[in-house]
């Protein structure tokens, strides 16, 4: 295991971030991946290994540690989760999935680095044959170029007792690499996404979108450089930017609606916009040629967690077998299946943005639900745009196994 | 083209003679601008603003002349026409179109689509002519919406009509017959520059206008006039309150105890339904769903939960919809107006509420008087619909400019697939057998 | 060939209740390569492909029995076969065989617990008829939730009953629904859980009769399909309708000739004459009837398998995997 000093090192950074994590003063996914990845990378350069499961290790810890520290709602039994007026708690947060996915992602690219390196220095040993592996991975191959743990362990061991650092000393400058990789594909995502926005909004056409999100502004606003076209914005239930704590007594928060600063924004950059209450979407989807929403995430079946609204645009759209296109970067793809098959609304948000204190004696009496996210059925979309590709959601699924390792679902 | 807000009335429902001053005023003006927007239309395609505008005109115009609603714009705005906006009649859309070229250069095609909704009216409009003054304190009630509602309105609008019939007096010459009819009229412009015709009025007011006529010509000027507040009194009496007490009847039998019933907004029949199965001690949960511009779903909490015992209350905003539905057992709403081909006209957002309570098999009830019925068939939000004033947007909004409009629709169309039953008066009726009824009542309508 | 039986093997293997029928077509195949005396690769998977033709034939229900013989096949046909020698050859390939299906007796538990994961407390299940490795993961959701069954009676041979006997000796709540009566009760139901034969090439599920009538009524409503399923029940068939399944054959369904009145009377003169000439036994009605059916991939939504949560559209990704060269 890695010495002590690295681990006490390892652990400040940690905790930093997962204490900001905490207290929502990371904002945004991509911001999320982001620092993660910035912290994983100073954990691998510090990191002491001598064979490539512990390096796993330890970032499979980190990445546990990090997931762990995200506020989640306490909503659990649909019929009236809320805040509890009376006592004065509130349900903080929303979890970022970023975060993980950013995790099995430097994961994935270690493991690919490593099997690179190691290909023609240990022969490959006797493949095991069975039936299971046929059926699981295909046929049987007389060279394995894709192993996994049972094949791997064998060549490992033997870097043990020469030099226990050798192995990472020559492993580490391709692993940051590839971390380096990462980053720039987290650096560059919007742009990427944003290559092809001509290709998918013609002239004239109106889109309607819904409530805030940086990928698709910049999308949007690429596709403006080359054509007319009006955006009808939905404003969207109220979110919160950042929320109290009551045991800490800080009362900082204010009441953002996506929808109004995103409708300002594209209008600012001379795209015709209209900024309407969530209430019309469905008046106006008739003239309505396209729906683009941002993701909060993207699920293994190919449906994805979305700013609350987003299910009602998508089905609207639906009834009028209007197209529903998802703007988001690859780093979103989560291998996690919707468990329980409810809306996503796991995370809730401050009810007093929906009924304020001002309404006074109504506050006692009634319950609230401001739900932060929506979950979205596959069915409801036809395609992803992401930084890497259109897929329609049948295929995530397979996406998802391109990207990252099955045994890193649960860090 | 600065104008005074209250252009000209619209022609009047009935074929009397209109006031013809102000008439033919509004007419020389529409000229102009038909000659102006002609010119201009030749570079534009308004082709789809026009046919839509055409086909739901002529069916319109075929049906028993409907009131047409001139809503019209406020002061000229610079974010959008400067001409007067449109009327729901042939050409407006187009007249909307080509009429802002002139004054500010071309408009997108997105502007000019939502161009026909009209701009929200601002209030303290002028008064232009012999408005009685309970009318001019109804329009302003209109306008600054204290008086909401298909219902409230109807009602507000008759009982201000009783008392500009007791302190008319029949010029000489002249029946009253005949005459009213056109004292009123400008009155009804006068209401519906500040807020567009509600169903309701205009079915009320075509009652009225047949009463009037239809009334004694040999009867004293004090007798008709009595026996025509009498008639509006029924009215009131039998097509609302009463109907409305058979309908609280009928919907309270469906709410059994522990059922969880969903409401959007707030309708005041539901509001009663609700306090009536209260009242009988049925035990039961209200989720009230909500949403801009308007946010009424509050008012309805606040009396929901001033009953004692107070009835256990959810609250959410319309994006909450799809973690709620799970658990509820009907879907009560109301409704501005109902249609032919079964479509429910109402609030913003209902639509929304019907399809996604359809698709987990919740049923959805809508209630409705029977003189909500309309004979139009409407097909989607988009031909008729009103915005709301931009007082009702949160001062943090962002204000319009050349390239932001803030639109605030009041109304969208739920299509009749997604309504379960529809609960009227005289009975619980699929939402397409509508069209039978109104005859079944003897309501004569071409 | 020899004088072994393969048949017989098949019955004799299948008397073990754990064993499914596509597991027992491989230890019946393990068998025969035991007994066999071919000489080279050819002529082994020839007899190989035969034995499965002859249980295909005389087995009532080949769907997944073929599924089992197919992987099987396939893999001894792709096996790279260094050695010269070919009796080290069969060795390992019946060491193959039979290692696989003791791994393969610990799926039902893999895929029990995957689909635990989506079944939340307090939730109520439909299941059809009976399915080993529906009632693995009924049971272990037991142990840790709260969940209440409903399972349909699955006519005519009734198997949904011996479910809901089961259910009930454990402790959970269980209810027999008719066959008919599933649509009246699908709005009481969270989600619907059936086990499979087969699981096919389009994504689809072959399964007791019934299932798809479930599935277009959970569709319907608006509920989730699950379909638990085995690796190796996955089978690279594609039917296109009900009527291009291997087991439809066209006198299923098929309308009975009614005889002329005159003739019955005197051919039944020894019975008793007064059986209805007409009369309908519930023999006739469930030989008459197919067993089972075909359900599209549009109607499912997630496979379970002990190779993970498939979509329809990750099932076939497998297959094309495993038989395309």
């Amino acid at each position: 295991m890695a010495s002590d000093p690295q681990m006490l090192a390892n652990q400040r950074i940690v905790e930093d971030l997962a204490s900001r994590l905490r207290r929502r003063q990371v904002v945004g996914s991509r911001q999320a991946a982001l620092e993660t990845l910035l912290v994983l990378r100073q954990v691998v350069s510090r990191a002491r290994f001598s064979n490539v499961d512990q390096l796993v290790d330890v970032i499979r810890s980190v990445g546990r540690r990090l997931v762990d520290a995200q506020p989640k709602g306490r909503a659990h039994s649909f019929l009236y989760e809320y805040a509890d007026f009376n006592h004065g708690s509130f349900i903080t947060g929303t979890s970022e999935h970023s975060v993980g996915n950013t995790v099995r992602k430097v994961l994935h690219h270690i493991r690919e680095e490593y099997h690179t390196a190691t290909e023609g220095s240990t022969p490959a040993p006797a493949p095991t044959f069975s039936i299971a592996k046929f059926v699981s991975q295909g046929q049987p191959r007389k060279q394995q170029t894709v192993q996994k743990n049972d094949a791997a362990k064998v060549p490992l061991k033997e870097n043990d007792p020469d030099d226990p650092d050798s192995f990472a000393r020559t492993l580490k400058p391709v692993l940051m690499e590839a971390i380096q990789d990462v980053f720039d594909e987290l650096e560059t995502v919007y742009d990427n996404i944003s290559k092809n926005a001509k290709d998918h909004i013609h002239s004239d056409e109106i889109i309607l979108t819904l409530g805030k999100s940086k990928t698709v502004e910049s999308f949007l606003k690429a596709a403006a450089h080359h054509r007319n076209y009006t955006v009808i914005v939905a404003e969207t239930a109220p979110s919160f930017v950042f929320s109290s704590f009551h045991d800490h007594g800080l009362t900082r928060h204010f009441t953002r609606y996506g929808g109004r600063e995103m409708a300002k924004s594209l209008s600012s950059a001379g795209i015709s916009t209209f900024l309407v209450p969530d209430s019309s979407i469905y008046a106006l989807m008739s003239r309505v040629n396209k729906v683009i929403l941002g993701a909060h995430a993207i699920l293994a079946n190919g449906g994805m967690f979305a700013t609350s609204g987003a299910l009602l645009a998508a089905t609207a759209a639906r009834a009028y077998s209007t197209p529903v296109v998802v703007c988001a970067g690859q780093f979103k793809l989560t291998p996690l299946w919707n468990l329980y098959h409810e809306y996503g609304a796991l995370d809730f948000g401050d009810p007093s943005s929906v009924l304020g204190f001002e309404e006074g004696d109504l506050v006692d009496k009634v319950d609230v639900v401001n739900p932060y996210y929506d979950y979205v059925q596959p069915e409801l979309l036809d395609a992803f745009i992401t930084n890497y590709g259109d897929h329609p959601p049948s295929s995530i699924y397979r996406l998802l196994k391109e990207t990252y390792d099955d045994e890193d679902n649960e860090l | 083209m600065s104008e005074p807000s209250k252009d000209g009335p619209p022609t009047p429902l009935s074929s009397s003679q209109p006031s013809q001053k102000s008439m033919t005023k509004a007419e020389r003006r529409e000229l102009q601008e038909r000659q102006r927007a002609a010119k201009a239309a030749q570079k534009q395609q308004q082709g789809q603003g026009q046919g839509q505008a055409s086909s739901s005109a002529s069916s319109r115009s075929k049906a028993q002349g409907a009131p047409q609603k001139k809503s019209e714009s406020g002061r000229p705005r610079a974010s959008s026409s400067a001409a007067p906006t449109s009327s729901r009649d042939v050409g407006g859309a187009a007249r909307d179109g080509s009429g802002g070229i002139d004054s500010e250069g071309p408009k997108t095609r997105g502007l000019r689509i939502f161009s026909h909704f009209g701009l929200p009216k601002t209030s303290g409009h002028q008064v232009k002519g012999d408005i009685h003054p309970a009318i001019i304190r109804l329009g302003l009630q209109f306008s600054e919406f204290k008086i909401c509602g298909a219902n409230a309105r109807c009602i507000a609008m008759l009982t201000a009509f009783k008392t500009v019939i007791q302190d008319y007096t029949t010029p000489a010459h002249n029946t009253l017959s005949r005459h009213l009819m056109t004292y009123l009229s400008p009155q009804i412009s006068h209401l519906v520059a500040a807020r567009p015709m509600s169903v309701t009025m205009g079915n009320a007011i075509r009652q009225l206008k047949l009463e009037i006529s239809g009334s004694d010509i040999d009867l004293p000027e004090q007798d008709a006039k009595d026996a025509l507040c009498h008639i509006i009194d029924n009215y009131i009496r039998d097509r609302i309150i009463i109907a409305d007490e058979v309908i609280e009847d009928l919907a309270v039998k469906k709410i059994k105890d522990g059922d969880v019933v969903m409401t959007y907004a707030r309708s005041s029949l539901v509001e009663k339904i609700l306090i009536r199965a209260h009242a009988l001690n049925k035990r039961f949960s209200v989720i009230v769903l909500d949403s801009r511009p308007l946010l009424e779903g509050k008012t309805l909490l606040r009396t929901l939960t001033s009953t004692t015992p107070p009835i256990s209350c959810t609250y959410a905003l319309l994006p909450a919809l799809p973690s709620l539905i799970k658990e509820v057992s009907v879907v009560l709403v109301g409704a501005h107006s109902l249609h032919t081909n079964g479509s429910v006209y109402s609030r913003a957002g209902t639509a929304m509420v019907a399809m996604l309570a359809k698709e987990h098999s919740v049923p959805v009830m809508v209630c409705c008087e029977t003189y909500k019925f309309s004979e139009s068939i409407m097909l989607d939000a988009f031909g008729k619909n009103e915005l709301a004033p931009l007082k009702f947007s949160p001062p943090e909004a962002p204000k319009p400019h050349s390239n932001l409009e803030v639109l605030d629709p009041l109304y969208d169309s739920t299509p009749p697939t997604c309504i379960t039953a529809v609960v009227t008066e005289v009975g619980l009726i699929p939402p397409t057998s509508i069209s039978s009824i109104p005859l079944a009542l003897g309501k004569t309508s071409l | 060939m020899s004088d072994f039986e393969i048949f017989e093997t098949y019955q004799r293997l299948l008397k073990n209740e754990e064993l499914s029928t596509p597991l027992a077509a491989i230890l019946a195949l393990t068998e025969m390569i035991e007994q066999s005396r071919a000489g080279t690769m050819f002529e082994l998977v020839k007899e190989l492909k035969d034995g499965a033709e002859e249980l295909n034939l005389k087995s009532p229900n080949p769907i997944s029995l073929n599924a089992g013989c197919e992987l099987f096949i396939e893999f001894i046909t792709l096996f790279p076969h260094p050695s010269a020698n070919f009796s080290e050859l069969k060795t390992e390939l019946i060491r193959q065989g039979q290692q696989y299906v003791v791994e393969a007796l610990t799926y039902r538990k893999k895929i029990a617990e995957l689909a635990f994961d989506f079944i939340k407390d307090d939730s109520v299940i439909l299941t059809h008829s009976y399915s080993r490795v529906v009632m693995q993961t009924l049971l272990m959701a037991h142990r840790r939730k709260r969940i209440s069954v409903f399972v349909t009676e699955a006519r005519p041979r009734g198997l949904g009953i011996k479910t809901a006997e089961k259910l009930r000796a454990v402790g959970i709540p269980c209810s027999v629904v008719l066959d008919s009566a599933v649509a009246y009760a699908i709005d009481k139901v969270d989600f619907v859980l059936v086990g499979s034969e087969a699981v096919v090439e389009s994504g689809g599920l072959i399964n007791a009769v019934g299932s798809n009538q479930i599935a277009i009524i959970a569709k319907a409503a608006n509920k989730p399909f699950y379909a638990l399923a085995e690796s190796y029940k996955f089978h690279r068939l594609f039917p296109l309708s009900q009527y291009d399944l291997p087991s439809h054959n066209p006198k299923l369904l098929s309308f009975t000739q009614p005889r002329p009145p005159g003739m019955s009377l005197k051919t039944q003169s020894n019975n008793a004459s007064e059986v209805n000439p007409h009369q309908i036994n519930q023999e006739q009605i469930a030989q008459n009837n197919p067993d089972v059916d075909y359900t599209r991939p549009d109607l499912i939504s997630l496979v379970f398998s002990d190779v993970g949560s498939l979509t329809p559209e990750g099932v076939s990704q497998y297959l094309v995997g495993m038989f395309a060269g």
